[in-house]
């Protein structure tokens, strides 16, 4: 029962570090752009996919966990010149777009890629001895990349050029607009920032789950209610929320069914859209 | 009434009318290079409609307003403060939720180029320079890495003012920035106001006749929107007119 516990933490936090990367991404893209962004569950997705075709191609996870985030990011690139830009400030369209655009990724993947799930193997397979448990090292891998991830999401917000230009744009835009700096190429980077996020998170994640063309929806809906939890607009607040939830749900899937556990999740929202409707961390 | 024509700013028989009403009722106002020129009056005067005029706000309904003779009669206000008018506004001039520095360092590069997004900001060196030179000039470089909004009002206010001028601007609008301080602040913001303002040119919009006593060069008195008086500061405190509508028995 002990070490059923250990386990549970120890995926709880992996797992909630994934999360949160992903959470992020949808956080900020949210946070500057006043989008919604239901295709963020396929962004995660193609990053997954095109994690699967990079390690058939060169055999190496880690040439993959590079290429995989800059194609999604250009992809996200695309996304936002080509339609978000179009329908900016209009946040129902952009709702109704994005799903659209959830869609389109969904199917050209079950097309080209096909709808039997796939495994990436793991390119770690030593274990790690923790709790008088073996845990496996890739687990404790990719909690580590994570955390390397977001600290370099922070340091670019907090002490480069672009990073100060998003924070202002996100307090008052018309300001930032009145001061210079240049508001579209900020979206812009924002939204492959974001985009590229999810993509790590969708290969970070692959060892773990199965690689098909429907993974992102269920990680979409959890994304969106760690946002809503951490509170809109707060990065840190999303990774506390991720790490939080996932937690909860993982100690709680040992005494309950894992589809159980995911009321857990929802009781949680509920509870703090009650209590806290700006979310734990909001202002 | 000095009417040269060496004014950076010329307002040419300029109306504005909301509906029936006159609020700025042919005005000419002329703005010398270098000089903080106050426009005072009583509450509906029309000068906050005048500043509005200047920066593009609202249209004129009749006649010209000129910047280095060029005419800028109805530009957009981002083509105006492209052109080199800044404004500060009543309600937000700064990132509240930014640092002090982060805010003068996004006013410092408004007129830089870039080219490396990835650039970290503090190695931009000359935005860098003119954000410390600023940070110095305002007397805020001991609270540089505080967030804006846990600034005190009259704090906030003078940065108001640093970031307005690391725009390097040409002409500066300042809309009533004692408006909320007490006294004192409002004092300690007119000596921070003299020293970081010289050989600006400026309007001032200001409701207290004690500041602006201190610091205008010119005055121009708005009654029902026409300008009924023009002069240094001296000479409008005399003026029997402005006493009558204005300044009534208070002496400064």
């Amino acid at each position: 029962m002990i070490s059923n516990i250990s386990i549970a933490l120890m995926n709880g936090i992996v797992w909630g570090l994934i999360m949160a990367l992903i959470a992020l991404g949808l956080n900020l893209i949210f946070g500057l752009l006043h989008v919604i962004n239901m295709a963020h569950g396929a962004l995660y997705m193609l990053g997954a996919v095109a994690a699967w075709y990079l390690i058939e191609l060169t055999g190496s996870f880690w040439i993959a966990l590079i290429i995989a985030p800059l194609f999604v990011g250009i992809v996200g690139i695309m996304i936002e010149r080509g339609l978000i830009r179009t329908i900016e400030d209009k946040p129902i369209i952009t709702i109704i777009c994005t799903f659209g655009i959830m869609l389109v990724i969904q199917e050209l993947v079950l097309m080209i890629f096909g709808g039997a799930p796939r495994r990436i193997d793991s390119p770690i397979t030593q274990r790690f001895p923790i709790f008088e448990l073996q845990y496996p090292a890739m687990r404790i891998m990719i909690a580590f990349i994570s955390i390397i991830l977001m600290s370099g999401l922070w340091i670019f917000l907090k002490k480069t050029k672009y990073g100060l230009w998003m924070r202002a744009v996100v307090q008052d835009r018309e300001m930032a607009v009145g001061l210079g700096i240049p508001v579209t190429k900020v979206y812009m980077w924002t939204f492959a920032v974001g985009s590229a996020l999810a993509a790590f998170s969708g290969v970070l994640a692959a060892p773990i789950v199965s690689v098909e063309f429907m993974m992102g929806r269920e990680v979409l809906i959890m994304a969106f209610i760690i946002v809503i939890v951490g509170g809109m607009g707060n990065l840190a607040g999303s990774v506390v929320a991720a790490v939080l939830i996932s937690l909860i749900q993982g100690v709680g899937s040992i005494f309950v069914s894992p589809s159980m556990a995911m009321v857990f999740s929802l009781a949680i929202l509920i509870i703090v859209l009650l209590v806290r409707p700006q979310g734990l961390f909001g202002e | 009434m000095p009417e040269t024509n060496s004014g950076i700013l010329e307002i040419k028989n300029v109306n504005k009318s909301f509906g029936g009403l006159l609020a700025v009722n042919h005005v000419n106002l002329s703005v010398k290079k270098g000089e903080l020129h106050a426009l005072i009056g009583p509450n509906g005067a029309g000068k906050t409609t005048l500043l509005n005029l200047i920066n593009g706000i609202l249209h004129v309904s009749g006649g010209n307003i000129l910047f280095n003779g060029q005419e800028i009669t109805n530009l957009s206000p981002h083509r105006i403060s492209h052109i080199g008018i800044a404004r500060t506004l009543q309600i937000t001039s700064l990132f509240p939720g930014l640092t002090v520095h982060e805010n003068v360092w996004t006013a410092a590069q408004s007129r830089k180029k870039f080219f490396n997004p990835f650039l970290p900001a503090r190695r931009w060196r000359d935005v860098q320079e003119k954000t410390e030179a600023m940070l110095e000039l305002t007397g805020l470089k001991e609270k540089a890495s505080l967030i804006c909004s846990e600034l005190s009002y009259g704090d906030q206010r003078i940065l108001e003012m640093g970031i307005a001028l690391s725009t390097e601007p040409k002409l500066l609008l300042l809309d009533e920035p004692t408006a909320g301080l007490n006294s004192q602040e409002s004092m300690a913001l007119v000596k921070k106001m003299r020293t970081m303002l010289s050989g600006q040119t400026i309007i001032l919009v200001e409701h207290d006749m004690g500041v602006v006593m201190e610091l205008a060069d010119t005055i121009s008195v708005l009654h029902y929107g026409s300008i009924i008086a023009e002069g240094p500061p001296a000479k409008i405190k005399e003026n029997e007119e402005v006493k009558k509508v204005y300044l009534g028995t208070e002496d400064a």
